[in-house]
């Protein structure tokens, strides 16, 4: 069971989000989401911008809990803002909102450290309830995305032609039992009740696979830029 | 190849050969003097003061007078012809060099140059009619001044100083063997020279241009020293000493052998560093030993290289042979040399006995003959080489053009893959303005409207927005990964609204969705889902999935309050019974409602699978 145990311990789940970054450039829905933003983490700090520069600069600046980042923006992507958090405040939570509902746009935010996405256009009472597992320490995870994160990490494991020198990231057994279960569409308390753990436990589990998603993408990346030779010849 | 033409033409040069032959022994006329009276003098008449010989023709110096050369007169008795008579004439197969005839001390015949340098007439039968009117009731006497050369300076036997038997009889009886024996003897080399000249020239300048064929090179050049060579045969004057022409005689034998020994072994593929040196070296060799013999010792020294050349020549034909065994082209090649072989066999044989039959001059033809045969094979080689380079350069070019057409088939298809690229890439940045405006849009109207109607409104024209710009490549989707996607979004909703959620479905599925089906059945339940919210006061609802009769069939069961009948029948809007129902129409489906106050609501969708998985 030890290989199978999340790196960080659930006690922490449900430290509360006091620092919100709010990045969203529809003044309306902005208003919107801060609303329901502040109905579910009552009493917390939103840091609002309608822009990924101003967003960055308060990256920089403010160290937060929880980034609700929207994706297309007027001057660049969501995606730099989670990259970007990742680097310099790892601890804190990005999550992404966005009308994208594709692969494409959502895959990408993933990969680059985001815990979880959510659409906008989901009823009311459907964000609120994502909000609240976030504020309970459970990720958003939809079945589509789980569906996809599946697939990326058995192509990985499938053998390959010249062995990588990355140190190969997979799924333990128990996290690609979780993520099938969700990918039927089993809530993460559900889930837990299935595998007999807690659901702080099988949130961990999600936790860990979006990093293993981030550390494994992040991985890629340096092989390809080794490969391209950014990192000078050796 | 062309070995039965070949020996066919043979056959009938030779029979035509002794036709002519037997022909001309016919009209042999009786008178053959044998013997004459022989003394040097260079004057205008028969030295009557010098001691005179009797000398039997056919009279060779070297053999009769040894050491001599210059000019020897020859004196023949003639018995007086009769009164009416015929055209009477004397005919000299062979003298050398030049001759002046003179009936009775008039002169009636002069082959040209007494003096150095000679005429050469070595080759040329002499007819020399004798005028009646010169011919005395008795006494008459024919002589002959002769000018020669001593053997030791000649490197031929048949050069140095000699007169054969005198035939005398009627001219026109003579006319004929004295014409036979010059074509054989002169116009057979003339037609020699110039056929191996041309043939030649050409051949040297088709082995000039082609120089991986160097063996075609060296038989032009072998050709052409032959014809030279010839030369010797037929040309009478020459500008040039009686020495300088032996000197040159020699050289060019010596670089006939260099010019046959490579061609030799450069057509058998050979090529001999040794040969490529020793060869040119050899012809200055033989040269140089000429000039340092000095006149005197020529006939030797001729004798002693013909033999070094024949010895090289043999090799080189033997080497040949010995590469080419066993091919059509060797056995052609063996009969040629085995024809060059027997005619020098027989000039050895001549120059051995003096003897100057029919037969050496035949001999003289074979060498003539054999080089126009290999010349015409080397000819048919090259054209065949030609036709075939040609031939291959037609499939090179055919290859360059398959090979052409399949780089514009690959270049179209990659074009189109571009522009399937390009496609893609434009619908996607389509898509996304679409999302960036539209989408934005409509989700303000979704999240800002007061009424529920205009913001459920809002929500599908942002799906259909997004159905219409990923087009009918809007992927399938798998049933199972709907399913899930269903699941999670009802049982969350339901869970959030405190209602007890319960969903059976198969755990495998093996059938698809298009995405139209999937979004139109996601929004049948979005809206059954919402009115069990909303309206039911249900506390627990199940939802089963299964597939019946290839249909798939979506049951859910609340416990609510259930649907008034009133409500029902005026399709009321925030129900959504009525566009549930249409949806379903839409998909050649159905949706039915089964609802009575008390006991709650079921809803039934069936969905007729190949409609609706459409194409995977």
């Amino acid at each position: 069971m030890d290989e199978a145990r999340p790196i960080t311990s659930s006690s922490d789940a449900e430290t509360a989000m006091k620092t919100i970054l709010l990045l969203e450039d529809l003044p309306e829905i902005r208003a919107w989401m801060r609303k329901l933003v502040l109905q579910v983490f009552a009493g917390a700090t939103i840091h609002e911008s309608a822009r990924v520069h101003d967003a960055m600069e308060m990256v920089a600046a403010v160290k937060f809990d929880l980034a609700l980042i929207d994706l297309g923006l007027p001057d660049g992507s969501g995606v730099d803002v989670v990259t970007k958090l990742r680097d310099v405040q790892p601890e804190a939570q990005s999550v992404v909102v966005t009308i994208h509902d594709d692969d494409e746009h959502l895959f990408p935010a993933l990969q680059a450290g985001a815990f979880g996405y959510i659409l906008k256009e989901q009823p009311r009472e459907l964000i609120t309830e994502q909000l609240q597992r976030i504020s309970a320490g459970e990720p958003p995870l939809s079945p589509s995305i789980a569906r996809r994160v599946m697939h990326y990490f058995t192509e990985k494991a499938k053998p390959q032609a010249q062995p990588s020198p990355v140190p190969n990231v997979s799924l333990t057994d128990r996290e690609s039992e979780v993520l099938l279960r969700v990918a039927k569409g089993y809530t993460l308390p559900e889930i837990g009740v299935q595998l007999g753990l807690s659901r702080h436990t099988i949130a961990d589990y999600v936790k860990q696979i979006y990093r293993k998603l981030n550390v494994s993408s992040r991985a890629e990346a340096a092989l390809e830029a080794q490969r391209l030779g950014l990192f000078g010849s050796r | 190849m062309r070995h039965p033409a070949l020996r066919l033409t043979l056959a009938l040069l030779l029979w035509l050969g002794a036709g002519f032959a037997a022909v001309a022994q016919t009209a042999v006329a009786p008178l053959v003097v044998r013997s004459a009276l022989s003394a040097p003098g260079a004057g205008a008449a028969f030295p009557a003061d010098a001691l005179a010989l009797a000398t039997a023709l056919p009279d060779e110096w070297a053999l009769s007078r040894p050491g001599f050369g210059g000019t020897l007169w020859y004196r023949v008795g003639l018995p007086a012809p009769a009164a009416d008579g015929p055209l009477l004439a004397v005919y000299i197969e062979h003298l050398c060099s030049n001759h002046e005839v003179y009936l009775n001390g008039a002169l009636v015949a002069s082959g040209g140059r007494m003096s150095e340098p000679v005429t050469h007439n070595c080759n040329h039968p002499q007819l020399v009619s004798l005028p009646r009117a010169l011919f005395k009731p008795e006494g008459n006497t024919l002589d002959i001044k002769l000018a020669g050369h001593r053997l030791e300076e000649v490197g031929s036997r048949f050069r140095a100083g000699a007169l054969s038997a005198l035939v005398i009889a009627p001219h026109a009886e003579l006319a004929p063997q004295h014409a036979w024996r010059s074509a054989l003897a002169v116009m057979a080399a003339q037609a020699a020279s110039v056929s191996l000249l041309l043939l030649g020239g050409f051949m040297f300048v088709l082995g000039y241009i082609h120089r991986h064929e160097s063996h075609l090179a060296y038989f032009g050049a072998l050709a052409v020293g032959s014809a030279l060579a010839d030369a010797r045969l037929w040309l009478r004057e020459l500008p040039l000493a009686h020495q300088r022409v032996e000197f040159l005689l020699l050289a060019l034998l010596a670089f006939i052998t260099w010019a046959a020994v490579q061609f030799l072994l450069r057509y058998a593929g050979v090529r001999l560093k040794l040969a490529d040196r020793a060869l040119p070296a050899q012809t200055a060799l033989v040269a140089l030993s000429m000039i340092v013999a000095g006149p005197r010792q020529q006939h030797t020294l001729a004798l002693l290289w013909y033999a070094v050349m024949a010895l090289e020549v043999a090799a080189a034909g033997a080497l040949h042979l010995r590469l080419r065994r066993g091919t059509r082209a060797g056995r052609l090649m063996a009969l040629l040399l085995g024809a060059v072989a027997l005619a020098g066999a027989v000039e050895v044989a001549a120059q051995w006995s003096g003897e100057r039959g029919t037969a050496v001059l035949l001999a003289q033809w074979v060498m003539p003959v054999v080089l126009v045969l290999v010349g015409l094979r080397l000819v048919q080689q090259h054209g065949h080489a030609l036709q075939q380079s040609e031939s291959s350069r037609v499939q090179l070019e055919q290859r360059v053009r398959e090979a052409t057409a399949e780089i514009e088939r690959n270049f179209r298809q990659l074009s189109e893959l571009k522009v399937e690229q390009v496609t893609e890439r434009e619908r996607k940045r389509i898509a996304a303005d679409l999302h960036d405006d539209l989408g934005a849009k409509l989700l303000t109207i979704v999240h800002t409207s007061d009424s529920e109607r205009i913001s459920t409104l809002a929500r599908e024209a942002l799906e259909e927005m997004r159905l219409s710009v990923r087009g009918l490549t809007g992927r399938a989707v798998r049933l199972v990964d709907a399913l899930g996607d269903w699941r999670a979004e009802v049982v969350a909703r339901l869970g959030q609204a405190g209602i007890d959620g319960d969903w059976h479905a198969p755990d495998e599925l093996p059938f698809q969705l298009s995405s139209r089906a999937y979004v139109q059945t996601t929004r049948i339940l979005r809206e059954a889902t919402s009115n069990i919210i909303k309206h039911s006061g249900a506390t627990a609802c199940t939802i089963h999935c299964t597939i019946a009769d290839g249909d798939f069939l979506l049951v859910i069961q609340d416990n609510g309050n259930g649907i008034a009948p009133e409500v029902e029948g005026r399709l009321d809007r925030g129900h959504g019974l009525a566009s549930m129902k249409n949806r379903a129409k839409q998909l050649h489906g159905q949706c039915l409602v089964e609802s009575s106050p008390g006991y709650g609501t079921v809803i039934r969708l069936t969905l007729p699978l190949d409609r609706a998985t459409g194409a995977s």
